[in-house]
């Protein structure tokens, strides 16, 4: 039996999950079905979201619940969803003693591959994830960003078709981050990867995630896609602007244009575009502000996350 | 980033069979440890013990028709601890240097008992002692753990893979050599009747081998699952051997002395210490060297019958369990902390 990438199926899909670490229950009668694609999962520190990931691998056992991943049973073959799901943890892990290539060689040939096969692959895998020479030294050596670079080449030599991502960015310069982000689109956009990105950082999920789950004290507080979360209640246009955000916001609201400042270079206009429009252009010129940019106003990830959160 | 760069390529190919990955597991672990310079020292010197018993071997099998083996068994007559153990096997060795060939199995089971019980059994302190500390608690200080086992491994094979690194030595080290001393031993005998005399020698070997390996590994192991430091596993691995050691030579110690006493003493050597310290003590439990050699020396056929005891035999199967269930327990427990 295998998942198929191209059919509608969801890639996870799990009912009444609950966890206990003694008294504390952590995950909470959850039930999810996540989509292909990529999902963010946001959540704060002691939220259940990396129980909940580890409990998708087997990495800790459930006290109840079921569902099927990757279209195999869960958790009883478990074992098989391991050889289809590519995982880069959130701790600081690696081999000690091993040089990175021959570390991405033994995730390879853990996962079924050929040892000669395996070492072709962890070559190609180190070129993708950018290791360069660096892959011939020893793993302890490597600095924090490198250690996520041969994680994320562990996480891929075996082509998995889901692939979880834990913090997958910590410890990254923002150069790399971005390397990073490009990497992750394309793998789901180019490659048809499906992909569950835990993180904390909001943006990194606004960059890529087509879906987001937001968790908070074991439970799913949201769970939909990144497009209906971001559009706001009312309709409305975000501006930018040099400088004296507020003293377009008073001449706006002067003129029964509600409006909202969120910064001395930012503001949103409330209403239908048409009808605002061009009087925010004249208003604008009349006092004298430079408008650098304009577009239909979204809610943030931020204040969504928020509110579901102390929801 | 490459000169030409392909970017990322989907693999398809078939995978290998989920029960061989605990073998990558051991294959890459026998990897790591032959990178230390010392075990390499420690290996290369233990193949001299090895190769002086194969030079015995060899000299009794070429010498046979003339004097070598008779000057070899009457040499052996005159140390207390081979008669002694001789003795416990129910040969006279002053009979046996007037026909040597009819001692040929137990010449050959006396020289791989007395290399696997003194210098093979100290290495094998020394060998597990560099290695074993570091194969769980590494995994465990630098959370490798989570990569091995995100991967089809259960924590069950992942102790199997660690505990394969140290059988592959042990039988590397003990197994391996007494074979090589077996198989020579019989290219060189002038004599057919050899292999009908000494078959059971080899299954004699790889018994005394496992008897070696599986407590031996067990426990190594169950101390690196212990911490996430490996030299305090090392201390404890160390500590062990000594502290039985210690225990068991001052309580027998003690009750030879009590002996001593009632019995009027002799010149020379005493054969009785030897019978003593060759025979079954209760007290040879508190320490593991012992324990382990009594049992090699009941399964080369060294023991009277009446010293027959399944004691040792108990206290290493308990060893082994108690020992890979621990680490088992640890590495399992571990993940859902």
């Amino acid at each position: 039996m295998s998942f198929d990438s191209r059919s509608n199926d969801q890639v996870f899909e799990v009912h009444s999950v609950r966890k206990s670490y003694g008294d504390k229950q952590v995950l909470k009668d959850i039930s999810l079905a996540i989509p292909q694609g990529v999902v963010g999962l946001l959540g704060p520190n002691g939220s259940g979201k990396s129980t909940l990931i580890k409990s998708i691998l087997g990495l800790v056992s459930i006290d109840s619940g079921k569902g099927k991943v990757l279209g195999f049973d869960w958790p009883s073959e478990v074992r098989i969803v391991r050889d289809h799901v590519g995982y880069l943890p959130e701790d600081d892990c690696y081999l000690q003693g091993l040089q990175g290539i021959e570390s991405i060689q033994l995730m390879a040939r853990l996962s079924g591959l050929q040892k000669k096969e395996a070492l072709r692959r962890s070559h190609e895998v180190a070129d993708y994830c950018d290791l360069g020479q660096e892959r011939y030294r020893n793993v302890e050596t490597y600095s924090t960003g490198m250690r996520q670079k041969l994680k994320f080449a562990q996480a891929l030599v075996h082509d998995p078709q889901w692939i979880i991502l834990d913090e997958p960015t910590t410890g990254l310069d923002p150069a790399q981050r971005e390397q990073f982000l490009d990497r992750i689109y394309a793998l789901a956009n180019e490659q048809g990867k499906s992909i569950l990105l835990s993180t904390h950082i909001l943006h990194d999920v606004v960059q890529t995630c087509d879906h987001v789950v937001i968790m908070a004290a074991g439970q799913i507080r949201v769970f939909d896609s990144l497009v209906n979360l971001q559009r706001p209640s009312q309709e409305g246009l975000q501006i930018n602007v040099v400088s004296g955000a507020s003293k377009l916001s008073q001449a706006l609201s002067d003129q029964g244009i509600q409006t909202t400042c969120r910064s001395d270079s930012e503001l949103v206009a409330l209403g239908v575009e048409s009808t605002i429009l061009d009087r925010i252009w004249k208003t604008s010129v009349q006092e004298q502000v430079v408008v650098v940019r304009m577009e239909q106003a979204r809610n943030s990830l931020e204040q969504a996350f928020l509110d579901a959160v102390r929801s | 980033m490459p000169l030409l760069d392909v970017g990322y390529r989907q693999w398809e190919g078939n995978r290998t069979p989920r029960w061989t990955r605990a073998l990558v597991l051991a294959t890459t672990g026998i990897h790591l440890v032959w990178k230390g310079t010392w075990l390499k020292r420690v290996l290369m010197f233990m193949a001299i013990p090895a190769l002086i018993a194969g030079i015995f071997v060899a000299t009794f099998e070429q010498t046979i028709d003339r004097s070598g083996p008779r000057e070899m068994l009457r040499a052996l007559n005159q140390n207390p601890q081979s008669r002694s153990i001789a003795a416990r096997a129910g040969v006279d060795l002053s009979e046996a240097a007037a026909d040597p060939e009819a001692y040929r199995h137990f010449t050959w089971s006396y020289i791989l008992f007395s290399l696997s019980r003194y210098p093979q059994a100290f290495g094998m302190i020394v060998v597990l002692g560099l290695v074993a500390p570091r194969l769980i608690s590494y995994d465990l200080r630098s959370r490798g753990y989570l990569l091995y086992l995100s991967r089809p491994l259960t924590p069950g094979e992942y102790v199997f893979g660690k505990s394969m690194v140290l059988f592959f030595l042990l039988f590397m080290m003990s197994a391996v050599p007494a074979l090589l001393i077996y198989v020579a031993g019989l290219f060189l005998s002038t004599d057919s009747t050899a292999i009908a005399q000494t078959w059971d020698i080899p299954l004699r070997i790889l018994l005394a081998s496992l008897v070696l390996m599986i407590p031996t590994s067990a426990v190594a192991l169950a101390f690196s699952a212990m911490t996430q430091e490996s030299r305090y596993a090392g201390f404890a691995w160390f500590a062990m051997w000594v502290v039985g050691g210690v225990t068991f030579y001052s309580l027998w110690g003690a009750t030879q002395i009590g002996q001593e006493i009632r019995r009027p003493r002799r010149r020379g050597p005493d054969i009785e210490a030897f019978n003593a310290i060759n025979s079954w003590s209760s007290y040879k439990l508190f320490s593991p060297y012992e324990t382990l050699g009594y049992l090699q020396q009941q399964i080369f056929g060294l023991t009277v019958k009446d010293d027959w005891t399944w004691a040792p035999w108990i206290l290493a199967i308990i060893a082994s369990i108690v020992g890979y269930g621990f680490a088992y327990w640890r590495v399992s427990r571990v993940l859902k902390a």
